[in-house]
């Protein structure tokens, strides 16, 4: 608790480490992982630095090892995870991983050239028979179909025509080949345009996809065969089958030859597919061996990198025997790194041991908490709106228990609020094996590293669930209410008579005061709202009503509360100012106006009960009078609230009014008037003094503009959060009946409750 | 005041990315240290600082400056299209007229190596990955402009820009030239009156940009033109007519004969003058990097207002022009020519 209230405390550290020795312990702090070092040479280039080359190094290993896991991501084959965490490498090993890794990339590398061209042989050959195919299908309909064979008739005695009468000299060639399906239509069009038309293609799909042996990827292809006249148009179709990437392939013209071509290629490709096999197997057997140890090996080469990072930061004593380097460590910490240090002076064999010393700075800190499990989340959340600097009141202790309270006050749902804290219980108890899972998807990983806070949230939850008397939006009734419509019937019916007729009935009231029919039992319904609200017809009116004053109790409790813890800062950091200037306002304006009516409320709910009821005042009516000195004479025969209240909040008014520009103006008119003096200081001394604005360390906190906007946000937000909590509740209230009366309806229309309405 | 209301609703968010990817432009500091590299692994490294991260991670062996150039423009197309394949309606339009001008720049690209008969391959590695089409690689087939457009352009997008230059003339040098500037006079326009129809502030950043760009072509073309064949009204005819320059100082500009007469045109003009001024400061920069620089200044106040299409023309710019400062920082440091390390264009403080 302590330790999460206030930041640990930090101290700068300086190391001399020796240079033989300082891989071994950065090493071990690392593991450590309780150290932050600074970059002494922030102004050096990345290239200029002492260890770039063991940088480039772990570069180079690392886009080898990136080449691997692509390639045994593309077979399919598992990555091994221990998930052992292994140690940094010496820097000799080093070189062992880096010529394991050479070898086993050019290993590869050889396997994928050789593979590549066995299947580029492949593809060839595979295309060819299907153009053999495919092309047996053309040339039989050509032989078919008369209307085909006519047009290439009429094609060629058109030709014939032009060319002076040679027709019988001239027949038709032809070209086939393969094309990327999706380029055909282009391609036709294409060779329509520069053909003029004088071409005939045909072509055919290929059903299966074929592999693109560069990438790997499977194409779709079509098969082409096209018919022309003439070495001039010859040319041309050759020149866009070049352009739009066919591959041309011979296709003999007699059917016996293809037929021939067929068997060949056929027998071809069987051989090509024992030798690609083979091929195939032993890059698998590499790529099986190299699967074991990557994650180990990423995880090597990554700490090395990190490592030489790390030592990159570090400055270079003269005698270049000795780094230097400054590190914020926790001053609870600096057992645990003397000892890493001498761990790792003692595996770098080394026999001077380490120097550390505590350095004294006027630099702020970094703020560091110490977190567990549990605390984290809630940390999480907190920092999300802004960390807390050095050793300043953290909010996150109240805000374990104030987050899921708030939350449930708005929940507030019994059998809702178990479903979650059973979901959260069970994310609890198999954290363990649930853990690994967290990484894979992100939405998961939210509601996983959120459990603890759900669960919280789930057990306050059940507790305002009951409080509301609310489950599934349902009351129950267990202890009996405090209400009974007997009274109003013959007394000599049994319950279960009076249940018949009461069904009969529109509606019944229930009137305390009527002494008659004794609807008031005068035994209050022992905890939480009593049943009998959930079938009344002002359920809404009077729940809200509750709810709406609870909020105001409870946000003013929560509002103030942080201006104390506030207080707290200033006194922890002995400035008189702002408790002046900020605290003492702060408090002022908020009792003054919303603590006056807290004390409003409860006074309200102890002093007025059924019997009075009509002489209740209306509190919020009541607060804007009192702004207004507005004091109606007319009472309608009540007495007034108390006796002596129009001089009581005249009185407040009169204390809250100067309280604005009090926040506003008192704190950053007396910073000013200091920074004035300070500079006129400095002035006459005739010194260059250094603007205290510029001063990332400087004292005085903040300018003149930053006082003035903090001091009207913090009256703005006192407003707000009141009016925010008034409303809240009113959605969520409509929301749960209106919810009710559609399932009551038509019992299909699925809804979910919004719990943040 | 509507359009800029609802911007928001189909393309804030690849506003959003593409102010983002603007951030990651280099800054000044990191040109200094890029400056300060010994070798190209210096330079890697450096950028591994930067939002470049590790786009040459996975490159094995020694590092050249083409692979650079590649992989930046890779990474350049690839925030590109993640940009476009979500953009719709206008914007889509839009940025698909941004690919146009490296379209133009490929065919022309192309066109002159067919002319200089080098094989196709090597040409198409030269062509700028933004203004890729399909009948690229067809284009050989070609011999004169009719046959281009028939067989080639009459599918893409350019094929309206070209109907201006289409005859039954062979293809050499000066065509093409001719064929780039006209391609690119009617692109300009098109672009601009698109960027009217648009309309808001959309047009008014847009128009400034493209006015820009309008006229440094006209003078770019008026000072090449001086001792070629070029006569003054075909010159006349490549001006683009959407500049600050029209109409006045283009008429004027055609009639000019030298470079001193081109002088007293931008006289005129109080941004243009400032370019052909001698600044006195002993740098001799050309008037291509003062231009350059300008292009720079425009593009970057482009990013001061929100609500418009412009960002993302910008952002294509910029990141252009910092492809070309890296490239140029990275041939002078492996050609070991340090002398004029420093003459990239600065983009952002």
């Amino acid at each position: 608790m302590g330790d999460l209230f206030r930041s640990q405390e930090m101290t700068l550290c300086q190391l001399f480490l020796q240079a033989e020795a300082a891989y071994a312990c950065v090493s071990e702090l690392g593991e450590l992982g309780l150290v932050q070092f600074r970059d002494l040479k922030p102004d050096t280039n990345a290239f200029q630095r002492k260890f770039v080359n063991e940088i480039r190094r772990c570069d180079e290993m690392e886009r080898k090892l990136r080449y691997l896991e692509k390639e045994i991501r593309k077979d399919g084959i598992p990555i091994l995870d221990t998930g052992d965490n292994p140690e940094a490498p010496n820097p000799r090993e080093m070189v062992d991983l880096e010529a394991t890794l050479e070898k086993l990339e050019n290993e590869l590398r050889e396997v994928n050239a050789y593979a590549e061209s066995l299947k580029k042989n492949f593809l060839e050959l595979t295309e060819l028979k299907h153009i053999l195919r495919k092309t047996q299908t053309f040339f039989e309909e050509a032989l078919h179909d008369q209307h085909m064979t006519e047009e290439a008739v009429g094609l060629m005695t058109e030709e014939g025509m032009m060319a002076g009468g040679q027709a019988a000299g001239l027949r038709l060639q032809s070209v086939a080949g393969v094309i990327l399906r999706e380029r055909l239509p282009a391609f036709e069009r294409m060779l329509w345009r520069v053909c003029r038309g004088n071409v005939f293609l045909k072509q055919a799909e290929i059903d299966t996809a074929l592999e693109d042996p560069a990438t790997g990827d499977k194409v779709l292809k079509s098969v082409f065969i096209i018919f022309f006249q003439g070495e001039q148009l010859k040319t041309r179709v050759k020149k866009i089958c070049e352009g739009f990437r066919a591959t041309l392939y011979p296709c003999p013209d007699s059917q016996a030859e293809r037929r021939e071509m067929a068997i060949s290629v056929m027998t071809r490709i069987e051989d090509l597919n024992t030798v690609l096999n083979t091929t195939v197997d032993h890059r698998m057997r590499v790529l099986m061996a190299a699967a074991k140890n990557l994650r180990l090996w990423f995880i090597k080469v990554g700490k090395i990198k990190a490592i030489y990072h790390t030592l990159n930061m570090f400055n270079v004593e003269a005698t270049n025997k000795c780094l230097i380097a400054e590190a914020w460590c926790a001053v609870d910490d600096l057992d645990k790194i003397h000892l890493a240090l001498r761990r790792g002076t003692e595996r770098a064999g080394s026999s001077i041991p380490p120097i550390l010393n505590r350095m004294s700075t006027r630099e702020m800190p970094p703020t560091y908490f110490r977190v567990n499990k549990l605390t984290s989340g809630f940390q999480s959340i907190i920092d999300a709106y802004g960390v807390a600097s050095y050793r300043e009141a953290n909010p996150s202790p109240f805000a374990i228990v104030t987050f899921p309270f708030l939350f449930a006050v708005m929940y507030g749902d019994f059998g809702h609020g178990t479903l979650m804290f059973l979901a959260a219980l069970w994310m609890v108890l198999r954290e363990k094996q649930l853990a690994p899972t967290a990484k894979l998807s992100e939405i998961w990983a939210t509601f996983f590293n959120g459990r603890y806070i759900i669960l919280m949230m789930g057990a306050f939850s059940i507790y305002t669930g009951l409080i509301y008397n609310d489950c599934f939006s349902r009351s129950v009734n267990i202890f009996g209410s405090g209400w009974s419509v007997r009274g109003q019937f013959n007394q000599s019916l049994t319950p279960d008579q009076i249940r018949t007729q009461v069904r009969g009935i529109e509606s019944l009231q229930l009137n305390p005061n009527d002494a008659q029919a004794k609807a008031w039992r005068a035994n209050p319904y022992p905890f939480g709202l009593d049943p009998v609200w959930q079938v009344s017809g002002n359920k809404i009116t009077f729940t809200n009503s509750i709810k709406m004053k609870t909020s105001v109790v409870l946000g003013v409790i929560h509002m103030l509360f942080g201006v104390f813890v506030s207080l707290t800062n200033h006194l922890h950091r002995r400035d008189m100012l702002s408790v002046v200037g900020e605290f003492v306002p702060q408090v002022l304006f908020l009792l003054g106006m919303f603590g006056y009516l807290v004390i409003l409320i409860l006074y309200k709910w102890a002093v007025y009960s059924g019997r009075n009821s009509n002489c209740a005042p209306n509190l919020l009516i009541g607060l804007i009078n009192m702004f207004l000195f507005r004091y109606d004479k007319a009472t309608n025969g009540c007495p007034p609230i108390y006796t002596g209240y129009q001089g009581l909040q005249t009185f407040l008014v009169l204390l809250i009014i100067p309280c604005a520009p009090w926040m506003l103006l008192v704190k950053p008119l007396i910073l000013r008037r200091r920074q004035q003096m300070l500079a006129r200081g400095g002035a006459m001394m005739g010194q260059q003094q250094p603007q205290p604005q510029m001063q990332p360390d400087a004292g005085v906190d903040g300018g003149d503009q930053t006082e003035l906007g903090m001091g009207s946000s913090r009256m703005a937000a006192t407003i707000s959060m009141t009016a925010i909590r008034l409303s809240i509740w009113e959605p969520d209230m409509g929301i749960t009946e209106r919810r009710w009366t559609s399932v009551r309806c038509s019992c299909t229309r699925p809804s979910t409750r919004s719990s943040t309405a | 005041m509507f359009s800029e209301s609802m911007f928001s609703v189909d393309a804030g968010y690849l506003e959003g990315l593409a102010r983002g990817f603007k951030g990651g432009i280099l800054k000044k500091t990191d040109y200094y240290n890029l400056t300060q590299c010994e070798t190209l692994e210096d330079l890697k490294l450096h950028l591994q600082s930067t939002d470049y991260g590790h786009f040459l991670a996975n490159e094995a062996g020694p590092l050249t400056v083409s692979v650079i150039e590649e992989r930046l423009k890779e990474k350049l197309i690839i925030e590109f299209n993640h940009l476009r394949t979500q953009a719709t309606g206008y914007l889509a339009e839009f940025m698909d007229y941004i690919t146009y001008s490296y379209m133009i720049d490929n065919v022309v690209l192309l066109l002159s190596g067919i002319l200089h008969d080098r094989p196709i391959k090597e040409m198409l590695a030269k062509c700028h990955p933004m203004g890729t089409f399909e009948q690229m690689e067809a284009i050989h087939i070609a011999t004169t402009t009719r046959e281009l457009y028939d067989a080639v352009l009459v599918d893409t997008p350019l094929a309206p820009y070209f109907a201006d230059c289409i005859n039954e003339e062979d293809l050499n040098e000066m065509n093409i030239e001719i064929i780039r500037n006209t391609l690119y006079k009617a692109y300009l326009e098109d672009f601009s009156a698109f960027c009217q129809q648009i309309g808001g502030t959309t047009a008014e950043v847009m128009q400034e940009v493209l006015a820009f760009e309008a006229d440094r072509r006209a003078f770019m073309i008026t000072i090449n033109s001086f001792g070629t064949e070029l006569l003054k009204e075909d010159r006349k005819k490549l001006y683009p007519a959407c500049g600050r320059l029209y109409p006045g100082g283009l008429e004027m500009l055609a009639q000019a004969e030298e470079v001193e007469q081109v002088k007293l045109v931008a006289d005129y003009f109080a941004e243009y003058r400032v370019m052909f001024e001698d600044d006195g400061t002993g740098m001799d920069k050309t008037l291509e990097d003062k231009f350059f620089e300008h292009e720079v200044r425009l593009n970057v106040r482009a990013f001061m207002q929100q609500f418009h299409y412009g960002v993302f023309y910008s952002l294509v710019k910029l990141k252009e022009q910092e492809i070309r400062n890296i490239i140029w920082i990275a041939e002078c440091v492996s050609q070991r020519h340090r002398a004029k390390i420093e003459a990239y264009i600065p983009i952002l403080e």
